[in-house]
């Protein structure tokens, strides 16, 4: 309809641009407006007895839009849009040949609807004004020759990749348009912005038609997994799943998560919101790689089947992290966070304690002179450690140069620091200054007398029940319930307002019936500081049964947490430690030297052993305007699990060594990505100057695409004035004003 | 008739005395009540000197061996030297403790003297062992000879049947967290003044034994054959030798000081 109107297809005025070919000046055609105007409006005040008011206005309007009209087309209006040059641009048509185009689709597959618009009259319509290149894509690009050379058996979808290929193969060529046959359901991450980029540089359009359908009526997927990929051996991590379902609402659905079979953790989860996140805590095993399938229970009727598990890898590093715990006075809290960590082969704690005046005592050396002279004054000597307590002692006991250490080995260092409650600690030892000050979570009172001897219960908040220094006990329900009963602390200190950003985990009611902060965490620079306002958290030991485990418990979490992330002086990671169906691989490395400054000069290798053993040493370069960042490209060939052994040394000196771990796991981005994602191909399409189509517009596809300025392609100019709609706007406007004369006994 | 009466008398002071000793009134609980009590002895505080209550065996006329040997002024003058000598937080008063309720774990350190007349029942037996299973620490002292070390053992045996007393070695940390106390002697009760011996029954050799628990921490600390009580509590006497008064401080601020780190 629009075409038979506006004689032309939307496509070339969305292109073109209307211009009056009369050759006046604008101005001209004003003052002749306005003179028609003024004529009008003359002829509007001579005498008509028989018509008054509103219908001299209607008349007067009817009759001053056809004269409007007849001047607008003295102007000969045309329209001025950019064409293809019959046979002498090359369109590319790319065919998505990924699994996912091998979904059913009523009767027929979606590589079965490809085929048959294509040769329902598109190819055929694009042959007869272009030179035509047909690719098939999944992986990566492929020429073929017919629409029948694909099968749907490409493991991947990489539409920016396919993309990239065109350009570089095109380059130079007369590419007037990509038509793109896809579901859009791309398995690499999306498209970058360079490739986009490129092709708006180049003026091609990228016209996306888009198959499949875009929900299922029946389906449960585990859209994704969080979960750390370093641990220490035998502790317990939250994993944050996320779940899509349609057609379930209010079902149950069962979540595992197994370790090379072995069921570490399982929960049933009631289905409410379409998407909604869950989490599940369980223990990881012993030091070593750890490949983890986390997955949901099949429902009866699930259309996709194959989209609900997920791998993900932890590497339980064989290490057992240093905290050092300075305590200003001896207090019973000492002794049984001592007792509690040494139950916890994982980490290892190392005490100074001021027993006199004089006199400290250390526990947990390494040998008789470390920490001889007590709290470290070197950077070197204090970054060895990963975790940091400070306990009852005032800030005026630590040097200004200490009070900077401290504050570095959070910011600089990535180490955790924790602040306890005492009788010398926090608004009572004068730690509200800088540098420390800046580092709590929160912002202590002005004021002494903070610190009381007298019980306080206990209490979980929202963001304590999803903390994993606070579970106690499974489920999260009976976790709460668990610390309403614990026994009340031996005392409390005012902790003050938590600062912006901090997160208040578990808060405590002073007898006065006041609820103030007990535990509070936030990150500070590369690091983590906790603040705990209390000294007495002893008494969860003695008031409890022998066999209840919650003291050991909740200060084994905790201090897991503090050096948790805290990286050595070699730290490796890569952006995507499991490749679905991907082979390309980021190796990258920070290294710092003892003082946890950006190292520059040192060399570093990854020596990677494969799945079948197979061995290669990969160099890692300096990474531009990252200073102590060095980083490679390198392939995954095969499918399984790969460990990258990353070294650094400068000269003879050994800095440090880390361990990433890889897993290619083939054969399973495709289930992932079986619906159509509509967004992504009309993004594209609407960022390249491209349009999105529905299978059944196809037809108009090979006209509408000829306009366009990328190839080879010529200015045109036509004219409007015989549109059917200007004519078909005058006939009315003359019959409405006759119409309207008749009824009111004018004519 | 006045056999009769002199039989009925007799026999209600034997129930009298037993009542006491089962149920807990002593003689000397009442020894100080007009004591000048110190202007700061309700102060809150991290550390307190708690002396353990316990029930005694009888064994003739008259009452010898108790939970209130030395009370309050051993206590009391202890505490003083730990409040000066180290950066514990400490209360100038001590605190009178049982076993006949879970009020004994707020008190992580506990005293006992004369444990060579202890008695404890089995439920006092079972609370004990929990206590220290759970973390609580537990100073015997004061007790001397064959027969007192066999009578203690009559108890602490119920209270671990499965773990053995064990003599403390001079390198165990024990003596080294504050003071090295490698020289060790035997500590005098004040009978020293009239008898000059320096033991008393057959307990000629001082011994510094021990209880451990699984990871090889004191529990228990015997201090058997010497009387680190009579030496806190006359060490302000011109009489009582100095070096006996010095190392019974040393050692109870060690037993403290490790109990607060182990």
């Amino acid at each position: 309809m629009f075409e038979f109107l506006f004689k032309y297809p939307p496509a070339a005025y969305a292109k073109g641009h209307i211009v009056f070919l009369a050759g006046w000046p604008a101005w001209s055609l004003i003052l002749v407006l306005l003179a028609v105007v003024l004529v009008a409006v003359q002829w509007r005040r001579a005498p008509h007895t028989r018509l008054t008011g509103a219908r001299r206005w209607a008349l007067w309007l009817l009759q001053t839009a056809f004269l409007a009209l007849l001047l607008l087309l003295i102007g000969r209006p045309a329209l001025s849009v950019a064409t293809l040059k019959p046979q002498q641009n090359i369109v590319a048509v790319l065919i998505d040949d990924s699994r996912s185009m091998a979904e059913p689709e009523g009767e027929d597959t979606r590589l079965g609807q490809v085929r048959r618009v294509l040769s329902g009259g598109l190819l055929e319509g694009l042959r007869s004004r272009f030179q035509l290149r047909l690719y098939s894509f999944g992986h990566g690009l492929r020429r073929i020759q017919k629409p029948d050379e694909t099968g749907a058996a490409e493991q991947a979808t990489h539409i920016g990749e396919a993309l990239r290929s065109l350009a570089a193969e095109a380059a130079g060529l007369p590419v007037g348009a990509v038509v793109l046959l896809s579901d859009g359901a791309d398995t690499g991450g999306g498209i970058d912005r360079d490739t986009v980029a490129e092709l708006r540089a180049r003026r091609i359009p990228v016209h996306a038609m888009g198959f499949g359908r875009e929900r299922y009526d029946r389906d449960l997927e585990l859209a994704g997994v969080e979960l750390a990929t370093r641990a220490l051996p035998g502790a317990r991590l939250t994993a944050a799943a996320r779940l899509r379902h349609s057609g379930y609402s209010r079902g149950c659905a069962r979540l595992t998560v197994r370790d090379s079979g072995k069921v570490l953790a399982s929960r049933e989860i009631v289905l409410t919101a379409s998407e909604q996140s869950e989490s599940l805590v369980f223990a990881v095993g012993p030091a070593g790689p750890h490949r983890l399938e986390f997955a949901l229970q099949k429902l009866d009727g699930e259309q996709n089947p194959h989209n609900n598990a997920i791998v993900r890898l932890v590497n339980v590093e064989d290490l057992k992290p240093r905290i050092l715990y300075l305590e200003g006075e001896p207090r019973w809290e000492f002794k049984f966070i001592r007792r509690a960590v040494e139950e916890d082969h994982g980490l290892q704690l190392t005490t100074i304690l001021r027993t006199t005046e004089n006199k400290l005592y250390r526990q947990g050396i390494s040998d008789p002179k470390e920490l001889e002279q007590g709290f470290p004054a070197k950077p070197e000597e204090l970054f060895a450690f990963r975790g940091l307590v400070i306990g009852s002692v005032e800030s005026g006991y630590f040097t200004p140069a200490q009070q900077e250490l401290i504050r570095d080995f959070a910011d600089r260092r990535g180490g955790g620091v924790l602040f306890l409650g005492g009788r010398h600690a926090l608004a009572e030892g004068g730690w509200s200054r800088p540098p420390v000050g800046e580092l709590l979570p929160v912002a202590l009172p002005e004021r002494k007398g903070t610190f009381h001897r007298d019980r306080a219960r206990v209490e979980l908040t929202a963001a304590g029940r999803e903390s994993l220094i606070c579970r106690l006990t499974e489920p999260a329900e009976a976790n709460v319930e668990r610390w309403q009963k614990l026994p009340a602390l031996a005392d409390y200190q005012e902790a003050g307002q938590p600062k912006p950003g901090a997160l208040v985990l578990a808060q405590l009611e002073s007898p006065d019936g006041r609820r103030l902060p007990l535990l509070v965490t936030q990150n500070y620079g590369h690091g983590r500081v906790a603040l705990l306002a209390t000294g007495g958290s002893w008494r969860w030991q003695m008031l409890q049964e022998l066999s209840d485990q919650t003291h050991e418990m909740f200060w084994q979490q905790l201090l897991r947490w503090l050096v948790t992330g805290a990286p050595g002086q070699v730290s490796g990671s890569t952006p995507l430690p499991v490749l679905e169906d991907e082979s390309r691989v980021i190796l990258r490395a920070e290294v710092r030297d003892k003082a946890f400054r950006p190292l520059r000069d040192a060399r570093v290798e990854a020596r990677i052993v494969g799945p079948e053993g197979q061995k290669e040493t990969v160099w890692l370069e300096p990474a531009a305007h990252e200073p102590g960042v060095y980083q490679a490209e390198w392939k995954a060939e095969r499918a399984g699990g790969y460990s990258a052994e990353i070294l650094a040394s400068r000269g003879e000196e050994q800095i440090g060594r880390d361990m990433v771990l890889l897993r290619r796991e083939d054969g399973v981005a495709e289930n992932f990505h079986a619906l159509q994602d509509r967004e992504l191909l009309q993004t594209l399409a609407a960022e390249t100057g491209g349009r999105y189509y529905r299978p059944s517009e196809a037809s108009r596809l090979a006209k509408e695409i000829t306009y366009s300025e990328a190839g080879i392609s010529v200015r045109e100019t036509h004219d409007l004035w015989d549109m059917p709609l200007v004519f078909l706007l005058a006939l009315s406007l003359r019959f409405a004003e006759w119409l309207l004369r008749r009824n009111w006994g004018a004519v | 008739m006045r056999l009769t009466l002199l039989c009925g008398a007799l026999l209600l002071g034997i129930s009298l005395l037993a009542f006491q000793g089962r149920f807990g009134r002593f003689r000397y609980e009442v020894d100080n009540d007009d004591a000048p009590f110190p202007p700061d002895g309700n102060e809150k505080t991290e550390f307190v000197f708690a002396r353990l209550r316990y029930p005694s065996v009888r064994f003739a006329w008259g009452f010898r061996g108790n939970w209130a040997t030395d009370y309050w002024k051993a206590d009391r003058q202890f505490v003083q030297g730990v409040r000066r000598l180290t950066r514990i937080h400490t209360r100038s008063v001590e605190q009178v403790v049982d076993l006949d309720s879970d009020e004994i774990y707020n008190w992580p350190w506990i005293y006992a003297v004369e444990v060579g007349h202890w008695d404890l029942t089995d439920a006092q037996c079972r609370r004990l062992r929990e206590y220290l299973l759970r973390g609580g620490f537990l100073m015997v002292d004061d007790f001397h000879g064959t027969w007192e070390w066999e009578n203690f053992m009559a108890s602490l045996s119920r209270v671990f049947p499965d773990r053995p007393v064990v003599d403390l070695d001079s390198k165990d940390p024990i003596f080294h967290v504050l003071y090295d106390l490698d020289e060790r002697f035997q500590v005098p009760g004040i009978q020293y003044w009239y008898s000059g011996r320096l033991y008393e029954k057959d307990g000629v050799e001082p011994r510094w034994r021990a209880v451990y628990d699984d990871q090889g921490r004191v529990m228990v600390a015997i201090c058997h054959n010497m009387d680190l009580g009579d030496a806190w509590e006359w060490a302000d006497h011109p009489r009582y030798p100095e070096p006996y008064a010095s190392l019974a401080y040393r050692i109870g601020i060690n037993y403290i000081i490790y109990a607060m780190t182990h």
